[in-house]
């Protein structure tokens, strides 16, 4: 009776851990699951294979961004210059596609934006300013560049040879949503598969410690946002593709959306613990509250209300599960 | 000339041959909503245009950056530098910045307001900011009527008529009066069914997306109203990879911009509502420039008086005008 009583009761403390654990762990999946269903019943036009298609290709430019940002954060840095960078990278492809070459333009987004990228590793790490004022300051910079580059005018680009990337598809899948995956995979391998990865993690989780065991903690930082630069611009140059248009204002916030769907997500804001799945869930959450009320039209006046609930539940969810660890 | 023409009819006794004889030097300021804009410069071009008629005028453009506080400190700083005769504004809150101008009149600078009349009432064009010189504009809910009206025109003979609304953003208040003037209207025929509503922020990109989402639970539209061209260029694109035929689906705008003249001479789109900023720009600088003078400036100069387009322009029309090429470029 006793060893019964043992097996079937098991310890309250140990259940709440592992619940809490889990949450923590998968609150943000939860939390997409629950929507899913949801919507599901909402609206039959949820989910289809085209609307969930439709979601993850409207979502593949933030998500791409969210990716390498999210080794930024894990590195113990903050970019703010992603929109920016995101900007100058669509019209100068845009340019680039109507005055040189349309395939050069592909190209040349994620290289401008791997070099923005490094001028802001470069800048942190040879003056020691922290990332965040750094960011800010090249973010009006990079933006000035953008507008100078158009004049402030919109740059129509309707080429075929440039559109593919972000209209294509290939049976029902895009394109862009195949470079999105693809890039995740790049990102978690580097993450979790490399020494560089490793380093991330060092540096973001004691960067005194990683510098004492002989870790180049700048050059990693200065890599960290090259990936964040070079995100930034191949995302430009899918949404210019997208729209077929190159807009100066192009990306404005969306560093913060980007921001916000790694940190709900879960990866730590302090640096040193997280992962690039999560970010991608984190963009996709959001990206389903929008879905949702479009297809449900539901007045726009209570989107920014519901999205802001869903992102404080999920926070909270996470941050209570932590505590009762 | 042919807008310096009709501006002399609208302002009385306007001169800039007046204004050449004198040697003060006038300084005008314009304060952009956001100076990265191309409609913002279409109108600061057409200042500057203006500006270049008279000898002793110069003007300078100030970057509002789609912020209601940054242009009310814009409008302080440049009453406190006193550097400037006279203001023309394109605000970004038409209630929150009254006071600022009232503090700016109250100094002795002419202010100008464009596109929006600033004040509480935006159908009300006469001045709502003591000593305001002019507002060079029309009241929204007038282009939008029109435009209603040509959507129940199309919808004649359908039944259900799905429409998908693309609006700006429901905050502004200039937008919320554009889809009262939609609902009023199309609410008024039974056979016409608003299906859903999106914001597009006045980003083709943004637009896109709502389009995508709104196509999944209707994709059988008949017509695709919004106020604004940018919605158009990214719903079109929605409307497209869906698999939809266009030229089945009536398609209207607002802003009249080069993007829109061509598409809509091509057939793909149907109308635009006609907005002129250049010329906006031009009689609102003209009108200032005669109040610093000492001349008499109409209250309100109607913007839809200020070309040879008519308020909704059409694929009939621009067959008509070949030659007829947008004020702004998008």
């Amino acid at each position: 009776m006793t060893d019964t009583y043992l097996t079937d009761k098991p310890d309250p403390k140990i259940t709440r851990a592992s619940v809490g654990q889990f949450a923590q762990q998968y609150g943000v999946l939860i939390i997409i699951v629950a929507l899913l269903i949801g919507l599901s019943f909402a609206s039959d036009s949820f989910f289809t294979a085209r609307n969930l298609l439709n979601i993850l290709n409207q979502s593949a430019p933030l998500a791409i961004i969210a990716c390498a940002l999210t080794l930024v954060i894990i590195g113990g840095g903050f970019d703010l210059s992603t929109g920016a960078i995101f900007g100058v990278a669509s019209v100068s492809a845009g340019y680039i596609a109507i005055n040189v070459d349309p395939y050069l333009a592909i190209l040349a987004g994620p290289v401008i934006g791997l070099g923005l990228g490094a001028i802001n590793g470069l800048i942190i790490t040879g003056f020691g300013v922290h990332s965040f004022l750094v960011t800010l300051a090249t973010s009006l910079v990079y933006r000035g560049v953008a507008i100078l580059i158009t004049g402030g005018a919109l740059i129509p680009v309707r080429i075929a040879e440039f559109s593919w990337l972000g209209r294509e598809r290939i049976g029902m899948v895009n394109v862009a949503v195949i470079v999105l995956v693809l890039f995740m995979l790049l990102m978690m391998f580097l993450l979790n598969r490399t020494t560089f990865g490793r380093k991330v993690f060092a540096v973001g989780g004691n960067e005194e410690a990683a510098l004492l065991s002989g870790i180049r903690t700048n050059l990693i930082k200065i890599m960290t946002f090259c990936l964040s630069g070079g995100a930034a611009g191949l995302a430009g140059v899918i949404a210019v593709s997208r729209i077929s248009m190159a807009e100066p204002q192009a990306g404005m916030g969306l560093e913060l959306e980007a921001i916000a769907a790694v940190i709900l997500g879960g990866t730590s804001i302090m640096g040193g613990s997280g992962a690039v799945w999560r970010s991608v869930s984190g963009v996709l959450l959001i990206a389903l509250i929008g879905n949702g009320f479009n297809i449900l039209n539901v007045n726009p006046f209570f989107k920014d209300l519901t999205t802001g609930v869903i992102i404080v539940v999920a926070v909270a969810l996470a941050a209570s599960a932590s505590r009762s660890r | 000339m042919k807008n310096i023409m009709k501006l002399a009819a609208l302002t009385t006794a306007l001169s800039p041959v007046a204004a050449l004889a004198q040697d003060d030097q006038i300084s005008i300021a314009y304060l952009a909503s956001s100076s990265q804009n191309g409609f913002n410069q279409s109108i600061y071009d057409g200042i500057q245009r203006a500006a270049a008629e008279y000898d002793n005028v110069s003007v300078e453009i100030f970057d509002g950056e789609f912020s209601a506080p940054v242009q009310f400190t814009q409008v302080e700083d440049l009453v406190a530098g006193g550097r400037f005769d006279g203001m023309v504004v394109t605000p970004n809150d038409t209630v929150g910045i009254a006071t600022a101008l009232e503090e700016a009149t109250a100094a002795g600078v002419k202010v100008a307001a464009t596109l929006f009349p600033i004040g509480p009432d935006l159908s009300n064009m006469q001045p709502q900011v003591e000593g305001l010189v002019t507002t060079v504009a029309s009241d929204p809910a007038i282009g939008a009527t029109k435009q209603a009206e040509e959507v129940v025109e199309f919808c004649e003979d359908r039944d259900p008529c799905k429409v998908v609304i693309l609006i700006g953003q429901l905050v502004f208040p200039f937008d919320n009066v554009r889809y009262e003037a939609y609902q009023s209207v199309l609410g008024a025929h039974d056979n016409i069914e608003i299906v859903a509503t999106g914001e597009g922020n006045y980003s083709p990109d943004t637009s896109l997306n709502a389009m995508q989402d709104i196509l999944q639970a209707n994709p059988d539209l008949d017509v695709l109203l919004s106020n604004a061209d940018q919605h158009l260029m990214g719903a079109e694109i929605a409307i497209l990879d869906a698999g939809l035929d266009l030229e089945e689906i009536y398609v209207t705008g607002g802003g009249l911009n080069q993007i829109a003249t061509d598409a809509i001479r091509a057939g793909q789109w149907d109308s635009t509502i006609a907005m002129l900023p250049r010329s906006i720009g031009e009689a609102a600088l003209h009108a200032l420039v005669a109040s610093v003078t000492g001349e008499e400036v109409e209250p309100w100069i109607d913007e839809s008086t200020l070309g040879d387009v008519p308020a909704i322009v059409t694929h009939e029309w621009l067959l008509e005008n070949p030659e007829f090429e947008a004020e702004w470029q998008g």
